[in-house]
């Protein structure tokens, strides 16, 4: 091990866009409603894919490399939907998928948001026709509260979009 | 025994014929003048997913196979028969009332109980369902089950022109984007009466593909270890490699990036100082974690696939060649001129697939960089007649051995199959479990780290 602590001294910190710190900080302090005040400090995702090409889950595994390292913010992904307090949605919204998504939104304790990330879940965005097997506009389904676009939306453009989310929060 | 790639149907004026396509003795067909056709289960296990989905597509009864059961067609999916021409792509289907409860394999016995897993699990991966027999911590078996990505691809793709398919055909898998575009550029240069030549920018775009995928294998498996700090290290290489590929094609997967000109010739110092960087830190990683006994403990001897099952099963890519077999799409003079050598291991464990990995990253990197020094301008293809026929093309995407098949009837897509690598691949993955715990599984799986999003189409 003594290999890895080597290379960590010399690796140094490698985070990016450290600003998100500072705009989370002013954010907390901003934010009015109890909610989005508890929430901005501690935001933990069920990420559900319903069909997607598996790029945006890709990225959202990116955001815990050391670069993005989006647990320092205090969001996390969960294991669970009844850990959560958003349900992150990717995907089409297949016919084959559409219950079982139902069913991870119907698990989550409340209060709870929905936000969809990339351009599947819009059927108006997605590359995807509006075909049989796909149920489509996860918007039609479920509250959606935030969506991120993109196909993918870069680690980066997930956080901006995250922060977006809060920040509405306190509107709502 | 002769390889079979693919098996699948077509409508032939009003008959269905099935169509079987063997590494040897190349395509076969045979018109269905009954409700049934005969199975190829008992020779080919492998065969059976492609059987299953036949039936879903077409709605013909399988003949003496042991595994009928539907495929994409779910519980409440009503039979549409969706690959027959009378039935619409864009047809709205209402949800079957009657569900039809989905009979899985199970092992009964005094003790012996069922895991089911998924749909959904608890990371970030894609949904499908694994379901165990367990004795106490030991699996006896493993019942994998597809369809919940299914999209109708193939449907989507009927009566479309080849250039309007690079969108859709990017984004079925992100992982294996570029090779199945350079899948469908194949099939496009065939129909164009040209001959496949194999092109440098292709080929290294390809090659860094691999080096996304290879990374971020190489960091997951000694996650689900339980060793992080891996997932950490390689996690920056996978980046590094997709802020290349964004650098040369505008997007961090390579999405719609084959048959345009990226002029990567004005790149090649950005790839070379990536190259350098890459080198010296696979090969850091590579020390480091070779030296780690307890993690060693863990991927050794873990999710054997003997030489034997890797070819009853068909399977091809990483999990071929860990197993010893001698299957690689790229192995060919054109590959060799740029350095590339056939990677194998022999005792097909988890380990032998994380080295395998390994080599093949500093393969790719090598490749690479003999390829750099030849990159010209880039010939962007204008003509537009196509010719209708039938064509097949391979690519050696990340996972395997990609294949496509189409055909073609007055300038538009009549048929097209695609045979991801994984599909093949996932129906042998049953074999690695028997010696080990349900622990193991995540590991095990993420050894192989298949696509789901390749196997629903
Ligand atoms: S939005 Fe784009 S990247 Fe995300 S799943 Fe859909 S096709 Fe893939």
């Amino acid at each position: 091990m003594i290999k890895f602590w080597k290379k960590r001294i010399q690796n140094k910190l490698l985070t990016e866009h450290l600003t998100h710190d500072k705009t989370l900080s002013t954010l907390q302090k901003e934010l009015k409603s109890s909610i989005a005040k508890q929430f901005a400090s501690s935001l933990n995702i069920r990420m559900v894919d319903s069909g997607s090409c598996n790029a945006c889950e890709s990225e959202c595994n990116a955001l815990s490399n050391p670069y993005y390292n989006l647990e320092r913010l205090g969001i996390q992904f969960v294991a669970s939907p009844r850990h959560a307090d958003v349900l992150l949605v990717s995907g089409v919204n297949t016919f084959n998928m559409h219950p079982h998504l139902l069913d991870a939104y119907a698990q989550m304790p409340s209060p709870k948001y929905v936000i969809t990330i990339g351009d599947c879940p819009l059927t108006e965005t997605s590359v995807y026709e509006d075909s049989f097997a796909i149920v489509g506009d996860v918007a039609k389904h479920l509250p959606v509260a935030h969506h991120i676009s993109g196909c993918p939306p870069s680690p980066d453009e997930i956080i901006v979009g995250l922060l977006e989310f809060l920040k509405g929060l306190d509107k709502s | 025994m002769d390889r079979l790639l693919a098996r699948f149907a077509q409508e032939v004026d009003t008959a269905v014929e099935i169509v079987t396509i063997y590494e040897k003795a190349g395509i076969q067909k045979e018109l269905v003048d009954e409700e049934y056709f005969l199975s190829l289960q008992s020779t080919h296990p492998s065969s059976a997913w492609f059987e299953r989905k036949i039936h879903d597509d077409f709605g013909l009864k399988i003949a003496k196979g042991y595994d009928n059961r539907p495929f994409w067609q779910h519980e409440t999916m009503p039979s549409i028969t969706a690959m027959k021409k009378s039935f619409q792509a864009t047809s709205q289907i209402e949800r079957s009332t009657t569900p039809q409860p989905y009979r899985y394999k199970t092992i009964k016995g005094e003790g012996v109980f069922q895991v089911s897993v998924g749909p959904i699990h608890a990371g970030i991966i894609e949904p499908g369902h694994f379901h165990f027999s367990q004795a106490g911590e030991q699996i006896l078996h493993l019942d994998i089950r597809h369809g919940y990505k299914y999209r109708g691809i193939e449907k989507m793709c009927e009566g479309k022109s080849l250039d309007a398919l690079f969108p859709l055909l990017s984004r079925v898998s992100g992982n294996e984007s570029i090779a199945y575009q350079i899948a469908l550029y194949q099939l496009k240069e065939q129909a164009l009466k040209k001959e496949i030549t194999p092109n440098l920018t292709h080929a290294i775009l390809l090659e860094l593909e691999r080096l996304v995928h290879h990374c971020t294998d190489i960091g997951f498996i000694p996650n689900d270890a339980g060793f992080g700090a891996a997932l950490s290290m390689a996690s920056l290489l996978a980046e590094e490699s997709k802020r290349i590929l964004f650098t040369l094609t505008q997007s961090r997967f390579g999405f719609e990036s084959i048959g345009k000109d990226i002029a990567l010739q004005h790149k090649k110092n950005e790839l070379q100082t990536y190259i350098d960087k890459m080198n010296s830190e696979i090969q850091w990683f590579e020390n480091w974690i070779m030296d780690i006994p307890s993690l060693w403990d863990r991927l050794d001897t873990t999710g054997i696939l003997t030489a034997k099952q890797a070819l009853l099963y068909d399977t091809v890519g990483v999990v071929a060649r860990a197993s010893g077999l001698k299957l690689d799409r790229r192995d060919s003079s054109f590959y060799r001129h740029y350095g590339y050598a056939l990677q194998r291991e022999k005792k097909g464990d988890v380990a032998a697939r994380f080295i395998l990995r390994i080599k093949e990253i500093k393969n790719s990197l090598k490749i690479i960089e003999n390829m750099l020094n030849d990159v010209t301008e880039y010939q962007i293809i204008e003509e537009k007649t196509y010719h209708d026929g039938e064509y097949l093309s391979y690519v050696e995407s990340s996972i395997g051995e990609l294949m496509m098949y189409l055909k073609l009837k007055e300038g538009v897509v009549e048929r097209l199959f695609i045979r991801d690598p994984s599909f093949i691949n996932w129906q042998v993955l049953h074999l690695m479990m028997p010696r080990d715990i349900i622990a193991d599984f995540p590991l095990i799986n993420k050894s192989c780290d298949l696509s789901y999003a390749g196997a629903d189409l």
